[in-house]
């Protein structure tokens, strides 16, 4: 990662994504793009007035194959493309530091960091039954300044993050609270 | 309300008679398969120096550029394979 640079005596402790389920979610109307052409075929017959078309879905001829070809092609790299801002979103933690990366398409990105020493409390939000069962979770970082916070949304295992922020929050008068 | 039964509309097939006779239908496949092919070098290209650039130092990195190639040829070569025979 170079988008900042350590300093002296810092390091990474952690770095996290969104949880993996999530993301396939924003997977799932790709996948049905793509079985769109392969279920026309065989959906038409069951509508009487559109079953004659049905034929038209004929993959042995010339344009069609390359009909195929390009809606395959470009699911495909839509696809793609999704799981390329997946995996450069990303939140860090360093010994100093939580560093916020959010890509939110190509040639917009946003590189951001909130010193441990200014939080004041840490939040940590589970609800749901997928996201008890999958611990899946969001956390809210509360810094003294009210308008100033993180929220990392759809992290997994987001207690050990709160408690991984707490441990590197330097020690002082007023220890954060984890809740 | 139309309270006629709906009618069948003309499959696509039947705009090529309206291409020029010095236009073939192959022809027009074949540069409609270009362009997608243009957009699709230059949105693979965005999309690999982004990885390049953030994502150097990961070990994902150059698998997911390899498999995006990998599978996206073998895409391409599907569709061309059909414009051959035309």
């Amino acid at each position: 990662m170079k988008e900042f640079e350590l300093e002296p005596g810092e390091h990474v402790v952690l770095q996290v994504r969104k949880h993996w389920f999530l993301f396939l979610g924003e997977l799932l109307p790709f996948a049905i793009i793509a079985i769109i052409p392969f279920a026309l075929p065989k959906i038409l017959p069951f509508a009487p007035p559109l079953a004659q078309y049905a034929t038209l879905f004929d993959y042995s001829t010339p344009t069609m194959r390359a009909g195929l070809g390009v809606w395959l092609l470009i699911t495909w790299t839509s696809a793609w493309g999704a799981f390329t801002r997946y995996f450069l979103n990303a939140w860090i933690l360093t010994n100093n530091r939580i560093v916020n990366i959010k890509q939110r398409r190509f040639f917009s990105r946003e590189v951001s960091s909130l010193f441990l020493s200014r939080i004041q409390d840490v939040t940590t939000n589970v609800s749901g039954i997928l996201q008890s069962l999958l611990g899946i979770g969001d956390i809210k970082a509360q810094t003294a300044a009210e308008d100033v916070e993180f929220i990392m949304h759809g992290i997994p295992r987001p207690e050990q993050m709160r408690d991984l922020i707490l441990k590197y929050v330097p020690e002082g008068d007023s220890k954060p609270t984890g809740i | 309300m139309p309270d006629q039964p709906l009618q069948p509309f003309a499959p696509p097939t039947a705009l090529l008679e309206y291409l020029p006779d010095n236009i073939s239908a192959g022809a027009i496949v074949e540069w409609a398969l270009y362009i997608v092919f243009a957009f699709w070098a230059l949105y693979t290209i965005i999309a690999i120096y982004h990885w390049l650039k953030y994502s150097h130092a990961s070990w994902i990195a150059f698998p997911s550029i390899a498999l995006h190639l990998f599978i996206s040829f073998s895409l391409m070569a599907y569709a061309l394979s059909g414009t051959l025979f035309i």
